[in-house]
């Protein structure tokens, strides 16, 4: 095994990505459960860079972090102050102690499953060196008919969101 | 073993996973539990993206992580709509304290 620069970056990528998570589980501060949650999104698009999946990064950045994000953040603004949510973040401690439990016990089935399998390789197919024309020729001949449907329902998503959070009528 | 191998990825993936299953059960705050939510998807939309790459190596994977990517945004759109309507309505963004549909 040999420690090169790739590594190095491999792992700090990974620990950027997995540690925010902690804050965002164990944070009472809703807020900084948010901006946690924006290290994650952007350590996961370096781990689709490491991927060799370009386009995958870049829609990685721009929906989760420019959307999702900044929606969240919206939401934070417009429900409640902070110096209330900051006592309600969190479960009482005998359910977060169950649902610790649970998830120690997902951990270790996990760990048994994952020990030793091998996973099926793909035949000799070789990955493509850029990936943006072979998504867009797959888009639209084999996943022609999901993504027309996505097309639908980001249409429905775009009207319904503005019907439920509209004030209402009188 | 190498580092960048695709149980890395797994590993990491359920790391993700099992926080937003945690925070999802544990939270008390609904943008709280959406959090969780995104955390999930995220972390399905990786492991697609490892498999096609380390061991399918082709484009199909990707193209699932790509739809998971966009039904994550349309969810958080409609999500946040919901609980600000709901926050009209209540004044309260508690899951605990909303219970009207409760039997």
């Amino acid at each position: 095994m040999t420690i090169g620069l790739k590594e190095i970056v491999f792992v700090s990528v990974a620990l950027l990505t997995t540690l925010p998570c902690l804050i965002v589980v164990f944070s009472r501060n809703v807020l900084y459960s948010a901006f946690a949650l924006f290290f994650t999104f952007l350590g996961t698009s370096g781990l689709y860079f490491f991927l060799d999946a370009e386009f995958l990064a870049i829609a990685q950045v721009v929906v989760y972090i420019g959307g999702v994000s900044v929606l969240l953040l919206f939401a934070i603004l417009l429900t409640k102050n902070i110096d209330e949510i900051r006592k309600t973040n969190m479960m009482s401690g005998r359910r977060m102690a169950l649902a610790g439990a649970a998830v120690l016990a997902l951990a270790g089935s996990f760990g048994y499953a994952l020990r030793g399998t091998v996973w099926a390789q793909g035949g000799n197919s070789v990955y493509p060196a850029t990936t943006l024309k072979g998504l867009g020729d797959l888009l639209l001949s084999k996943y022609l008919l999901p993504f027309e449907a996505v097309s639908i329902l980001l249409l429905a998503v775009l009207v319904g969101s503005l019907v439920i959070a509209r004030r209402s009528v009188k | 073993m190498e580092i960048t191998g695709i149980t890395s990825y797994l590993l990491i993936s359920f790391f993700l996973f099992l926080a937003g299953l945690l925070t999802v059960v544990s939270k008390r705050n609904i943008i709280g539990i959406f959090m969780g939510i995104e955390l999930v998807l995220n972390s399905a939309a990786l492991n697609f993206a490892a498999f096609s790459r380390l061991t399918a190596r082709n484009l199909e994977g990707q193209m699932v992580s790509l739809f998971v990517i966009v039904l994550a945004a349309a969810e958080a759109a409609i999500a946040l709509a919901l609980l600000l309507a709901i926050y009209k309505r209540y004044r309260d963004i508690n899951a605990d304290n909303l219970t009207t549909l409760k039997w």
